[in-house]
């Protein structure tokens, strides 16, 4: 009883100063319906702050007067958090806005996050959320649909025309047409994981690096031939980033790429079942080849990732699938086992396989989610112009990526250094000081997405050697459309899926392995999948998208 | 007096078996110690198992130059401290009258007392209590909450009613109150079970991560299980998706988080082989009889 | 009248009594106050199993549901499953961890140099002084592709066995811990019920001419074996609250088949998916058959030994 007291004080207390000020309903216009409220609406908005109303794209932010948020952290223990950080008193100059964290480990994040919103706890700002994790808070109103507030964001608005990212952001629309997360946006897909190769035996065989998968398997054999005793692909990631990657190649998908097995059909508008498809055997039976002539390490599906580590790095395989960060360990772990000198590595395009010269990835990444009291935020306003700048502009997001001039990094003839004793992602490795550890900048919860350019920036050249001659090989397919499902057509969707997936999963890896044969048990594979009612499944799915192409196409 | 024959051999046997538990309960905590000496490199190969390999003591540099750790060791010892009192005040206060039969409705308080041993409030409700008396982000949401065990209660309680009835009578027909009573002849009387109640409680303070992760949201607050949790918990998460920036992930090395494990259990190893004496013959007194 | 007349003289009696004695009831007011607020308090907020919650609404939720919750529960394709696993690992936590003391500390106590015993002893303890978070770090370490088990396990000429990535050995890996975290510690109560053993039952065994063996037999395990019973009528008792902290620690996504219980379900559904209306009422169902467990436990050992938790 004390509680409820304790829980609605707060509400009221706003409530009442709304009421006082008579700015009820800041930037709530849409929800509230009754004509008087949505005179004080534009009346307020107005009066209350000039200049921030008339914020525009490429405008510094900076609050009328000091403003307080609260915001989830995610800390990650590579580099965890310090009130000291200079990022936080910088923010606060540049914007007027002082950030009160709520600072959540890693590990526990997910369910700590979702203690504080079902205890009406949440913080105003709540980013660090996965695509999908938002879909769980949406019945209960307690995040705003963020779509009809992105008028208040210039700079964001600005970002989603210029790099023509609509279609992109119907990736997290939901059923009412709106979405409810402010995306990360990205100018070109995130091309992070491909393969890495040891360079020095590529050399030594006299080969070259492989451009497709024919390359691959070329040169693999020879690795072979010339190592009889070791295994040249041993994969981490449980093999499933490998599957993923060599699936998309043949037009198909698996691994960590494999959704509910489904693909669209861009030329009939329709979804298909993949794993019953001639695709798929294709695909399965390149990776059977690699199985079957000692080419890949059949334990690249089980082993763990410290396994699969500690073979590539003591010599014993010589291809591993890897993403840039990855590879960059993977570089200093090897300076310690191998010897500086003794070996070279590469970070591999994607090699092309029967789909074409494309690489699949998606443009958005991970967001923020806010919290629908900010509607009723008598600065409201104010609230979406800072996110706006900090997150979306170019100043915002140059500044937590880099720093302060001269402090954490100089202008030399236009291009940004780091200072010399910064370090960063192999960048300065003689660095004492660490643009992440020590300073708080190019920091997960603040930097993702951006231009390219931006990107480039502040990468080692290894890895902007890598990014470049993705995009400069390769083009970027068509992301699928997504299915609007209402939750009780997810539902009856889960039915199917979740035993049919876990069959094809099953299956997928006893075909790779050789356990079940690509000629003898194919057939009875596909019947099984029809069984399991794959194509109720694909029918119901293309259905839904018929319907709500609607929505879709808005 | 003549052994039999079978019975010295049962005796090497005895002597082998004993050997091998010490050998299995400390093995742990040395390859612990092993990790934390031996550089990663040695570690990645699987090449470290009894003796350290690649000598060092940089890890160690490292772990105690990271300034969270030590914020945390403070915490820790703080809310050890305080918590270890109030725990120890609480259970007394409470299992005192609780052994008494004089009291009104002694049976009906003890089974107030024992039905929340198996019957108690969610998560939920329980976060939202501690929330809604601004508790949390205090040292009170981790000292208070958890202030009365029941099981250390009736152990306690079993022990004050082993202490002679006649010494207390006594006492008050000397004049001597109920106070009185309490600190000058229960207290003293009493040390074993104490000394065994709060190695009990600060083992238990000492270890807690739980209450921590949810009640304290800022950095500066947070005891060293929690960073010790983020050390080890943070490795062992794979992104499921190839969407999911590399920032999800953390990578620790197995002998950076040795080391803070070797760290963090060293002061209560330290410690409790000095009270076996109390606690196993406060445990004695309360469970034996219970 | 005469009842009444009674009633106000009981009361008075009442009054008289604490008056005299307020000293006494003045130590209850903290411990009774902490009680009400952080034991029973939270106990009212099991309502929402019952009642539709609402992220960020009343913690006592929104509407009535009746039993809907928990019907939804005895329907969840998971129920069996995580049923079981709470069966299974408790049972076997109990067939495996109970004995265990019981013979260390028959062995311990045949061991004639005092000193030696002594140090087997404090080491013993030692296990049960870590923390989950460092138990399960341990764990971690030691069954690690490349850590020193599976080093062994190949020395020996076997396959490296997964041994947190693959579902099947999750109850072994528990176990086994639960084992050498308890095994120690679990003595403490037998070996002081040894010595409560009067040194005149083993004297007059000798002179009927049994050997150690037989006096163990029929004068040390009889003698400790109302400990024995005690002990065990309690554990089971508190047999379904199995280690919360550790399997939540423990497990991952690859072995959630094997590793989910009642209680880290409960945390899922709650936490991650945000259904704590659910979540209670699967908590409670879990409560009631503890509570149910251990009431007919203490009844059973009251009955059996005439002696019980209360």
């Amino acid at each position: 009883m004390l509680k409820q007291n304790k829980n609605l004080k707060p509400a009221a207390l706003a409530a009442a100063l709304a009421l006082l000020t008579g700015s009820l309903a800041g930037c709530g216009g849409e929800s509230i319906s009754s004509s008087s409220s949505a005179e004080t609406t534009s009346a307020s908005s107005s009066e209350s702050s000039s200049q921030s109303s008339e914020f525009k794209a490429g405008d510094q932010f900076y609050a009328t007067e000091p403003l307080k948020l609260t915001m989830l952290y995610n800390d990650n223990p590579s580099y965890p958090i310090s009130d000291n950080w200079i990022i936080w008193s910088e923010i606060a100059k540049k914007t007027n806005v002082t950030l009160d964290l709520v600072v959540v480990p890693l590990s526990d994040f997910e369910q700590k996050r979702s203690l504080l919103i079902s205890s009406g706890e949440a913080p105003q700002l709540m980013p660090k959320t996965y695509a999908g994790s938002e879909v769980q808070f949406i019945p209960s109103g307690v995040i705003l649909p963020v779509s009809d507030y992105v008028d208040k964001m210039p700079n964001y608005m600005q970002k989603v025309e210029q790099w023509n990212m609509k279609n992109d952001l119907k990736q997290i629309m939901q059923k009412d047409g709106k979405y409810y997360l402010l995306s990360g946006l990205h100018e070109k897909p995130n091309a992070n994981y491909s393969y890495l190769v040891r360079e020095d035996i590529v050399k030594e065989l006299g080969m070259q690096d492989p451009n497709t998968y024919d390359d691959l398997y070329t040169l693999l054999k020879a690795m072979k031939t010339k190592y009889p005793d070791v295994y040249p692909l041993s994969d981490r990631y449980s093999g499933k980033n490998m599957l993923g990657i060599v699936a998309s190649a043949f037009g198909v998908c698996a691994g960590w790429g494999k959704g509910d097995y489904k693909v669209f059909n861009w030329d009939t508008e329709k979804f298909e079942y993949a794993p019953t498809s001639q695709n798929y055997k294709d695909f399965l039976t390149y990776m059977n080849k690699l199985v079957k002539e000692g080419l890949l390490d059949p334990e690249s599906f089980t082993q763990t990732d410290d396994q699969a580590i500690g073979k590539f790095s003591n010599g014993k395989s010589f291809v591993i699938s890897t993403n840039t960060t990855h590879a960059q360990e993977m570089l200093k772990t090897m300076e310690s086992t191998l010897g500086q000198g003794n070996f070279e590595l590469t970070q591999i395009v994607p090699p092309i396989g029967p789909a074409g010269n494309y690489i699949s990835g998606s443009r958005l990444e991970n967001g923020i989610m806010i919290n629908s009291s900010v509607a009723k935020d008598p600065r409201c306003d104010e609230i979406f112009h800072f996110v706006d700048w900090l997150w979306y502009s170019d100043e915002g997001q140059t500044f937590c990526k880099w720093g302060i001039e001269n402090v954490t990094y100089k202008t030399v003839n236009g291009t940004k250094q780091l200072m010399d004793d910064v370090t960063f992602n192999g960048i300065n490795p003689t660095g004492t000081k660490d643009l992440r550890k020590d300073f708080g900048f190019s920091n997960g919860t603040f930097t993702y997405g951006g231009s390219q350019e931006l990107k480039y920036s502040l990468m080692n050249d290894r890895e902007k050697a890598f990014q470049q001659a993705v995009f400069e090989k390769r083009e970027v397919k068509n992301v699928d459309p997504p299915v609007l499902m209402d939750e009780d057509q997810r539902e009856q969707a889960n039915m199917i899926v979740t035993p049919l997936t876990d069959y094809v999963d099953q299956m997928t890896l006893e075909f790779i392995l050789g356990t079940k044969s690509l000629e003898k048990d194919w057939d009875t594979f596909v019947s099984e999948c029809k069984a399991k009612g794959c194509d109720d499944y694909i029918n119901m799915c293309n259905q839904v998208y018929e319907e709500t192409k609607d929505i879709l196409n808005k | 007096m003549k052994l039999s024959k079978g019975y010295r051999i049962f005796q090497v046997f005895n002597l082998l078996f004993m050997l091998i538990i010490i050998a299995i309960m400390l093995y742990p905590f040395w390859y612990l110690v092993a990790q934390s000496f031996s550089s990663q490199k040695y570690i990645y190969m699987g090449e470290v198992s009894i003796l350290p390999k690649g000598f060092n003591v940089q890890t160690y540099k490292a772990v105690m130059s990271e300034r969270q750790f030590w914020i945390g060791y403070k915490n820790t010892l703080i809310y050890t401290a305080l918590g270890t009192f109030i725990n120890v005040a609480m259970t007394a206060m409470f299992a005192y009258p609780l052994s008494k039969k004089r009291l009104i409705g002694q049976k009906f308080w003890i089974k107030f007392a024992v039905f929340t041993m198996y019957f108690s409030g969610g998560l939920i409700p329980n976060y939202l209590l501690v929330n809604s008396l601004h508790m949390k982000n205090t040292i009170w949401a981790i000292v208070i909450p958890g202030a009365i065990s029941t099981f250390n209660l009736m152990i306690m309680k079993n022990s004050f009613e082993a202490i002679p009835q006649e010494l207390e009578e006594a006492a008050s027909i000397d004049g001597m109150n109920t106070y009185g009573i309490f600190f000058k002849i229960i207290i003293p009387l009493s040390v074993p079970i104490i000394a065994t109640m709060i190695l009990f409680y600060a083992v238990g303070n000492w270890n807690s991560w739980f209450s921590a992760m949810l009640y304290l949201d800022e950095k500066k607050l947070q005891p060293v299980s929690l960073y010790l949790r983020g050390l080890i918990a943070g490795a062992t998460q794979t992104s499921d998706s190839v969407t999911m920036s590399s920032d999800a992930q953390a990578q620790i090395a197995s002998n950076i988080k040795s080391t803070t494990m070797v760290l963090t259990v060293l002061p209560i190893i330290c410690v409790y082989p000095f009270l076996q004496k109390y606690f196993v013959s406060g445990i004695m007194i309360g469970a034996v009889k219970g | 009248m005469a009842n009444s007349f009674k009633q106000i003289k009981r009361q008075n009696n009442f009054l008289i009594r604490i008056k005299k004695d307020w000293q006494l009831y003045t130590f209850l007011l903290l411990p009774v106050l902490y009680f009400i607020i952080f034991k029973y308090g939270p106990m009212v907020g099991n309502i929402i199993a019952f009642r539709k919650f609402q992220p960020g609404g009343s913690p006592f939720g929104e509407k009535w549901v009746g039993l809907k919750y928990f019907k939804m529960f005895i329907a969840d394709s998971n129920f069996w499953r995580i049923f079981l696993n709470t069966l299974t690992l408790s049972v076997q936590t109990l067939i495996f961890t109970f004995p265990g003391p019981v013979i260390f500390a028959l062995l311990l106590n045949e061991l004639k140099n005092v000193a030696f015993k002594r140090v087997v002893q404090t080491i013993s303890y030692l296990p049960h002084f870590i923390s989950t978070v460092i138990l399960v770090g341990l764990i971690f370490e030691l069954t690690a592709a490349n850590g020193p088990i599976n080093h062994l396990i190949s020395v020996l000429g076997g396959e490296p066995v997964k041994f947190m990535q693959d579902p099947k050995y999750f109850h072994s890996v528990y176990v086994l811990s639960r084992m050498w975290q308890t095994l120690g510690w679990g003595t403490i109560v037998y070996l002081s019920a040894l010595t409560t053993i009067s040194p005149d039952l083993y004297e007059a065994a000798k002179i009927d001419g049994a050997n150690r063996w037989q006096q163990t037999l029929h004068v040390t395990l009889p003698g400790i074996s109302s400990t024995i019973i005690v002990l065990l009528i309690m554990n089971i008792g508190s047999m379904l609250s199995v280690s919360f902290e550790q399997i939540l620690l423990m497990y991952s996504p690859l072995t959630y088949q094997k590793a989910d219980v009642i209680s880290t379900y409960v945390y899922r559904i709650g936490l991650s998916q945000n259904s704590f209306s659910y979540a209670s009422a699967i908590g409670l169902f879990e409560s009631v058959i503890g509570l149910v467990l251990v009431t007919t436990a203490n009844s059973i050992s009251k009955k059996i030994t005439d002696s019980s938790l209360w």
